[in-house]
């Protein structure tokens, strides 16, 4: 396996990784924007509720898929230490709250109450994970 | 709504190819942190090496 991802990375794992983690950054914080349209909170006369839940649902599933991704590329090849215990603690709650969310959007079809919050709870644990490996490695943090 | 979907997961599609560009450019094509990582790898390989020699040192002291 980390053979595979040295080969699929061109050896460059750590950059793939803060890319893909960056890129699910970038799209966390467009889904925000997203959900406020179908939730009704904001109202831009160009995308309508329903359109805006729809891609919602899209641009996650994506997302979801990429996160995995990061995941498995910070299990082959990085170690617990004692400077990522922040981040692996982030980055376990953050699959555990998305997969949870999952669970809640396909049992309840999108109507729980609980998906709000949830949601945030993606949002922010994404936040923390980024800012804990790929923000330090970039100098933003 | 089909126009209003496509235009939105258009507008995803280019804060994906915003987002890689300018990370790809903060880190750069030889990036110093680039070069950090892979030094670091480098010596957590060594160092497991090492480590499993050392095991297999011991087994065979112990046989």
């Amino acid at each position: 396996m980390e053979d595979l991802v040295e080969t699929l990375t061109r050896g460059n794992p750590t950059e793939v990784k803060v890319v893909l983690a960056s890129v699910a950054l970038a799209l966390g914080c467009y889904q925000l924007l997203l959900i406020a349209v179908g939730y009704g909170k904001l109202r831009p006369g160009f995308l309508g509720a329903r359109a805006a839940s729809f891609s919602h649902r899209a641009v996650g599933d994506a997302l979801a898929i990429v996160l995995v991704v990061v995941a498995v590329v910070c299990l082959t090849l990085f170690e617990l230490e004692d400077d990522t215990v922040a981040h692996v603690v982030c980055g376990s709650a953050l699959l555990a709250v998305l997969a949870l969310k999952v669970f809640v959007v396909r049992v309840t079809r999108g109507s729980s109450r609980a998906l709000p919050p949830l949601g945030l709870a993606v949002f922010v644990l994404l936040a923390l994970t980024w800012a804990t490996s790929a923000g330090q490695f970039l100098g933003a943090v | 709504m089909a126009r209003q979907v496509l235009g939105s997961l258009l507008a995803a599609a280019a804060i994906v190819a915003i987002a890689i560009v300018v990370v790809t450019a903060k880190l750069g094509p030889t990036s110093s942190a680039e070069l950090k990582a892979r030094e670091e790898r480098l010596e957590l390989r060594i160092e497991q090496q090492e480590e499993a020699r050392e095991a297999q040192e011991e087994t065979r002291e112990r046989d």
